[in-house]
């Protein structure tokens, strides 16, 4: 125990105490040089190595997180991006405390949570995936009561919050309704209105609308963003959707393979490879002529210039380059290189 | 108050939860029945080729009584937690129950005592109640049961604590089915649920003694029964006794067990 007291300040020997006592008050997660590796056992191909794997010690190590950093301030929400298999999942279950990192230190709400589990998770709200943690063969509201419960919130508390979410959803045709029967995207949403029941500083959202309809999504999106708003807390979000992302979050971190590869404004994002824009013009003859602008080559009024000296041009249409586009040159260069 | 509260929650759950298996507390009846005419045959041959109406000191009614109520004391004491755990790991669904804000141990206790609520008075009582009729009077109602309850509520932690030290090895070693099959055998045999502890081998019997099992079943048998001298207070405070020393070292293997066994969830991701 008291290593651990230790080891949590030497990562912040206070060089000018109030200047970092001030902005320590905002950050609710702190990671520092963290990392996650797994012994995975060698698998043998064919019969033969089947058996030869009953006996094997032949473990490889796999590092899922490598020496990821980052902090995160009250009140944001954060789009933690990355490709199937990049170490997000790893990273959110350390910022719970289900797993424990294998060198690094984390902080969430000031604990370790893998040393302090149980008391960091009355602090925090969790949405898994597909995973709820409803109870299945009970009508919504005797959930919220029982997470009430459990996280001991006082009842007025409860009310409050259950106002909160009459006014953000439409809750009453599922609030008395087994879970069991609910559609995929009215558990979704049931397993978000438990997360944030207990009003927890940091709520972790992993990939919460994966499969959902786009009224649903949309729906689950103002949800988020009221509840984040209202009662100012930190969510941290991952997605394949970069819809979620446009709507919700100012700030993204894209990991890959294991390490933060960019970590930084939403905006700042759509000219890091260039600010590329696609002009389309129509020209006299009907046809769509087409051109991606690199805003650091040429602008558009150039380009549109140009043309005209040798076309005339009926209509012009300009689209910027979508997050999704972004994200996926993001994936794709780190491939390669 | 709070604390308190919290529990009585998940008591309260349980309880909804069971309720709504009405077809399943049927079935089980239904079952016990089968089992209980089997039971019937085989220890009516057993008694009728000895010729004697008295074997190991027990009469076959004795025997009867002994295997009906050891029967709803299982159905009663019956957990799953092997099963859902090693469940859970597989799914990955553990991490939610990790994630509440209380310890693991306790949740899982507390969250199933209401379906141990639900099958004490849907199960255990109704038979009590039936073997007493067609018995008429063979157990005997006094403050015998009173400590039956209290030697119940310890028998519980008990096998609740069996449960939570097999339960992590499948973590281990992957596989379900065998270990709880074999737990379930040597707990059912070495209680004395499936045979009265009085028909084991006197050597076989001494070393039966000084294991947990027998607090499970035969001990709160015994205090309802009012045998082995748990009629007097001399005979029975060294039964709760023994009751009460398993609850308290079975407690502290099972919490050191589980540590050990949460870590190589936290460390290798399960």
């Amino acid at each position: 125990m008291q290593k651990g007291t230790d080891l949590g300040a030497v990562g912040s020997v206070p060089t000018a105490p109030s200047q970092e006592e001030k902005s320590m008050a905002n950050e609710v997660i702190v990671m520092k040089n963290v990392s996650k590796e797994f012994k995975v056992l060698n698998r043998h191909e064919g019969l033969k190595g089947s058996f030869q794997d009953l006996f094997s010690r032949d473990y490889k190590t796999v590092k899922a997180v490598n020496d990821v950093s980052l902090t995160v301030e009250k009140g944001e929400i954060i789009g933690y991006l990355g490709p199937n298999g990049a170490g997000k999942s790893t990273t959110i279950k350390m910022m719970t405390g289900v797993l424990e990192p294998s060198t690094g230190d984390i902080q969430v709400n000031g604990l370790v949570p893998y040393k302090d589990r149980t008391r960091n998770s009355e602090n925090i709200g969790v949405v898994f995936g597909q995973r709820s943690q409803l109870w299945w063969n009970l009508p919504l509201i005797e959930s919220f009561k029982l997470l009430r419960d459990i996280y001991m919130v006082p009842e007025k508390d409860y009310k409050d919050m259950l106002e909160l979410y009459r006014s953000l959803v439409d809750i009453e045709p599922i609030l008395h309704k087994p879970v069991r029967q609910m559609s995929l995207g009215q558990r979704t949403l049931s397993d978000i209105l438990a997360a944030f029941l207990h009003n927890p500083g940091i709520v972790f959202l992993d990939e919460p609308t994966i499969g959902l309809d786009v009224s649903m999504k949309a729906k689950i999106r103002e949800l988020i963003r009221g509840l984040n708003e209202v009662k100012e807390t930190t969510v941290i979000l991952t997605t394949h959707d970069m819809g979620d992302v446009d709507a919700l979050c100012k700030r993204i971190i894209i990991i890959d393979e294991g390490k933060k590869i960019y970590d930084n404004d939403i905006d700042h994002l759509k000219t890091y490879f260039g600010s590329y824009r696609t002009l389309r013009m129509r020209l006299e003859d009907g046809s769509w002529d087409e051109q991606v602008i690199d805003e650091k080559k040429t602008d558009v009024m150039h380009v549109i210039q140009e043309t005209q000296k040798k076309h005339k041009i009926k209509d012009i249409q300009l689209e910027e380059i979508s997050t999704e586009e972004v994200i996926r040159k993001i994936y794709e260069g780190s491939k390669a290189s | 108050m709070t604390g308190v509260k919290r529990l009585t929650a998940l008591t309260r759950a349980g309880v909804m939860e069971s309720l709504q298996f009405r077809l399943g507390t049927a079935v089980t009846l239904f079952g016990n029945l089968i089992y209980l005419a089997l039971v019937y045959f085989l220890w009516k041959a057993i008694y009728d080729s000895c010729g004697a109406s008295e074997v190991n000191g027990m009469t076959f009614y004795d025997t009867m009584i002994y295997l009906i109520l050891a029967t709803a004391i299982f159905n009663f004491l019956e957990m799953f937690i092997i099963w859902d755990m090693s469940r859970a790991i597989q799914s990955g669904e553990i991490i939610m129950h990790l994630l509440k804000p209380m310890r693991y141990r306790k949740y899982t206790f507390w969250s199933y005592s209401g379906s141990h609520v639900i099958s004490f008075f849907l199960t255990f009582i109704p038979t009590f109640i039936v073997v007493m009729l067609v018995t008429k009077g063979a157990i005997p109602i006094g403050l015998n049961c009173v400590f039956f309850v209290v030697s119940l509520v310890m028998a519980l932690v008990i096998n609740f604590n069996i449960e939570m030290l097999v339960a992590p090895i499948c973590l281990y070693t992957e596989s379900t089915w065998g270990i709880n099959i074999v737990k379930e055998t040597i707990v059912l045999l070495l209680s004395g649920a499936t045979i009265p502890l009085a028909f084991f081998p006197e050597s076989f019997r001494r070393v039966v003694e000084y294991m947990p099992f027998r607090a499970v079943y035969d001990i709160p048998l015994k205090i309802l029964l009012k045998k082995d001298g748990t009629n007097s207070l001399e005979g029975l405070l060294p039964m709760l006794g023994i009751q009460l020393i398993w609850c308290i070292v079975l407690t502290i293997a099972g919490n050191l067990f589980w540590n050990h066994a949460v870590k190589r969830i936290t460390v290798n991701g399960g």
